[in-house]
């Protein structure tokens, strides 16, 4: 069983004393600064030989780290953009270069820490490190700012005014269920709009923060000292009365209840910014049901249910296939099953958690019992799967129960799916789209108005680019705080 | 007719009692006969054991049944076709919106047969008739609820009188309580008490209001069964039954939980009252076994897993139901039985992606 000191604490916390430096491995030490830790520390096992330890902050030691951090990142401020960038993106590009001993051991924790396969976590990780460097992370700036340079001072805007984009004082962003790597994209964003951030990680998403908070540290220790990476458990009411008041803005990923709790526990005038679970679905016209693309299309949708395990909101719960293209739906299902089959090779499942693997038994079973009442359901899993494709002649939503579980369900025209998403509006999150043809446009139109937030490939589906508008927000515009300054106009000369 | 000469055979079994054990040969010969029937009258049941490889003539042992999950009970019709002389429907609190789990019963009398001898066993030993006070709602209140089917099975066989305090909307009486509790304490003659744990906790928050305790004259008991699904507060067991304890003056070694569902006719209680282990004890005519979730394969003692329980007396139905509960078998050191460990203690959501019964609750608010 492998220990992982998982936290980052910036150094010069005023508090007791450290006595746990001595034990970590010494790679791990920079992480605990003499004099800055909480004594009392907590392990959980996140699998059968990855246990994470932590501090356990007491509310006195969560309020001296939040005013510490506030006080370091105002220094944020006199950063340029381009330095910031170039900072991030350094410590970044080190999770995607094979030499490194930083991507290495991210590698080496990542499939315990976050349950998935060897190969699935070199995928998510090279998928999400993309997005953490110099290159993306520029344009990330120039999409959500024409003129970047309002991030590093004053800039002339309408009307005469001038405006500036100001970081918040803090930023608490709280990760309750979030997959590998997301809650490092937010703690990017939030350095490069100029707050300080704690991150209080979600169980399975503690590793490559803590990892991400050392590289930065190596190359840039200002930078890294406006970071801290500490755990608790979710709705510890007393650290967190003491660390969410002190936040400018709130970023929370979880489940309805956490987001509902967290929203209930801010002060009035604290924005918050809320990813809550969401699903995605996918669209397969005719076009792309012709000889010559239906097995590309497989492999695509194949790949989209494999990524993260099904576990990201990206991920498709089911597919609806138009009827009327070169191969029935029923027949494009047993072409996805092949495509899954084939991909289990490359790209196996995670151990399955106990409550997924028993919601794919209950579906399972149920479908393959509805297959043998003759109703047209078609249930895909060879024995020893860790994958179902399921065809269901209704074409009404349901929801997939996850665990590379997927739908396939007819629909005679892509047109009708918008309709199918009704009431689903609030949960909606990424379309995949494929094989519509010239009548693209006209669905991505429609599936906006359902409710949709992103309209993708198949291919594409599952690996949003940095510069996304995440559930519809804006990533780095939402993190900012803007200030108008109104200048007094100079009276013209009159001639 | 076959399936009434099985019955009968199968009420046999069940008269003996509890206490009778059935050999593994017993049960298989049983359990093979009982798979039969219900192949005959459910060809889609015949269908789904046949593509598993398991035949008329392949039969090797009832651990060869395909476990059907639980969910089937919700599509109607799919697990018991034909007539029923009852229909039980689960609560429909664990998936709001997604249709109810149905059982339908084509012959009741096998399902009195199985949980009169179990419930007396672990709730009214030694021939003691006591009267009962129900938070469960009476039958003709709820008819489709299976536990208060059995409750008042329980009331015209074994109870001396019976009392009902929570109605079909589950609202407690809480002023005729209060009386009959100050009734059975001043009589000083024993009380069996029986309610779902939600139940207990409304009356013991309504009793902590005004600070009343009642001592229950020694002998009484309490039957608790259900957990919290769906519900908005929760209370850990022990805290529930030290509140029991202090308001209702029934210490813990009386209080029995009672592990039950819709999808099966019979029922699994902890021998508390005779002393035993807070394990859940399976009747001779049920096998419980914990299975890998991914794999389904049996584990041993000690390893957590899924509940899967073979259960004669579901000859109208299926009997081999997989369940949603993780459950584990303790080392056989500590005595015959389970314990129920529940849907997921514990864990931390792995993702971002909403799931089925996020998704069911949450659709619960905007839709309607």
């Amino acid at each position: 069983m492998r220990t992982f000191p998982a936290w980052w604490l910036p150094p010069g916390v005023p508090g007791r004393a450290a006595p746990a430096v001595a034990e970590l491995p010494p790679h791990a030490r920079g992480a605990e600064h003499p004099g800055t830790a909480p004594t009392a520390f907590s392990t959980t096992s996140v699998s059968d030989d990855l246990r994470l330890r932590f501090p356990t902050p007491d509310p006195a030691f969560a309020r001296r780290l939040c005013d510490h951090l506030v006080e370091g990142g105002a220094r944020l401020h006199e950063r340029r953009t381009d330095s910031l960038v170039a900072s991030l993106g350094r410590a970044g590009a080190r999770f995607l270069d094979p030499a490194d001993p930083i991507r290495k051991e991210a590698l080496d924790l990542l499939p315990a820490a976050a349950g998935l396969s060897t190969a699935m976590a070199r995928e998510v990780l090279d998928g999400m490190a993309r997005d953490w460097t110099a290159d993306r992370l520029a344009r990330l700036v120039r999409a959500q700012f024409p003129d970047p340079a309002v991030l590093d001072g004053f800039r002339p805007g309408p009307g005469g005014s001038r405006v500036r984009a100001f970081g918040h004082r803090l930023i608490v962003q709280l990760g309750a269920g979030n997959v590998a790597g997301v809650s490092v994209g937010g703690v990017v964003r939030a350095l490069l709009a100029r707050s300080p951030v704690l991150l209080k990680p979600g169980l399975h998403d503690a590793v490559l923060p803590v990892l991400y908070a050392r590289a930065l540290a190596d190359c840039d220790p200002e930078l890294a000292a406006a970071l801290a990476v500490l755990y608790w458990p979710g709705g510890a009411d007393t650290v967190e009365a003491e660390v969410l008041p002190r936040a400018g803005l709130v970023v929370v990923y979880g489940g309805t209840d956490t987001v509902a709790a967290v929203r209930g526990r801010l002060p009035a005038a604290t924005p918050l910014v809320a990813y809550s679970h969401r699903v995605g679905v996918a669209l397969v016209g005719r076009e792309a049901l012709a000889a010559g693309q239906a097995a590309r299309t497989a492999l695509d949708a194949a790949r989209a249910v494999a990524a993260f395990d099904q576990r990201g909101c990206v991920s498709p719960h089911l597919f609806w296939v138009e009827e009327g293209g070169a191969l029935t739906p029923a027949e494009w299902a047993a072409r996805l099953a092949a495509a899954m089959a084939a991909l289990e090779q490359d790209l196996p499942a995670g151990p399955a958690a106990p409550d997924i693997a028993s919601r794919v038994q209950q579906l399972r079973g149920t479908w393959e019992l509805k297959q043998a009442a003759g109703d047209g359901t078609r249930v895909f899993r060879p024995a020893g799967a860790e994958w179902t494709v399921a065809y269901d002649p209704d074409p009404a939503f349901s929801p997939s129960c996850l665990g590379r579980f997927a739908w396939v369900k007819p629909v005679p025209d892509l047109e009708r799916v918008a309709g199918l998403l009704a009431g689903l509006r609030p949960f909606l999150q990424t379309a995949g789209l494929c094989g519509a043809g010239t009548r693209a446009a006209s669905l991505a139109e429609q599936l906006g108005r359902a409710g949709v937030t992103r309209v993708a490939t198949l291919r594409r589906m599952a690996w949003p680019p940095a510069w996304w508008h995440h559930d519809g927000g804006d990533p780095l515009r939402a993190l900012v705080r803007w200030v108008d300054w109104e200048v007094e106009q100079e009276p013209r000369p009159t001639v | 007719m076959n399936g009434t000469r099985l019955r009968d055979d199968l009420i046999g079994v069940m008269g003996a009692g509890v206490g009778t054990p059935l050999p593994d040969a017993d049960f298989d010969a049983l359990a093979r006969r009982v798979w039969a029937h219900q192949c005959e009258r459910n060809p889609a049941f015949a269908r789904f054991c046949d593509a598993r490889g398991v035949q008329p003539g392949s039969w090797s042992s009832w651990r060869d049944l395909p476990p059907v999950p639980a969910r089937a009970f919700r599509e109607r019709g799919l697990v018991s076709p034909g007539p029923a002389q009852a229909v039980f429907r689960t609560s429909g609190t664990t998936d709001a919106g997604a249709a109810r789990g149905e059982h339908r019963v084509p012959d009741l009398s096998l399902y009195h047969a199985s949980l009169l001898p179990n419930f007396e066993a672990h709730l009214l030993p030694g021939g003691a008739r006591l009267p009962m006070v129900s938070l469960i709602p009476s039958p003709l209140e709820v008819p489709d609820s299976s536990l208060s089917h059995m409750i008042g099975v329980v009331e015209a066989e074994l109870a001396a009188e019976t009392r009902y305090f929570v109605g079909r909307d589950g609202r407690l009486d809480e002023h005729a309580l209060r009386a009959a509790l100050r009734d059975a304490e001043d009589a000083g003659d024993p009380v069996l008490v029986v309610g779902t744990a939600f139940a207990f906790v409304h009356l013991l928050d309504a009793l902590a209001t005004g600070d009343t305790r009642f001592r229950l004259p020694d002998g009484s008991r309490v039957m608790e069964t259900g957990g919290f699904k769906g519900r908005s507060r929760t209370v850990p067991r022990e805290e529930l039954y030290a509140a029991i304890d202090s308001r209702l003056g029934i210490p813990p070694r009386r209080i029995v939980n009672e592990y039950g569902m819709t999808e099966l006719l019979s029922q699994f209680y902890e021998p508390v009252l005779a002393g035993g282990a807070r394990l859940h004890r399976p009747p001779p005519w049920v096998r419980t076994r914990v299975l890998d979730p991914a794999t389904l394969e049996e584990l041993p003692p000690g390893r957590e897993g899924l509940l899967c329980h073979v259960d004669l007396a579901n000859l109208g139905s299926v009997c081999c139901v997989l369940t949603e509960d993780l459950g584990v078998e303790p080392p056989e050191a500590e005595g015959h039985g389970f314990r129920v460990l529940g849907r997921n203690p514990g864990a931390e959501p792995r993702g971002c992606s909403l799931a089925m019964d996020e998704l069911m609750t949450a659709r619960r608010g905007p839709i309607r």
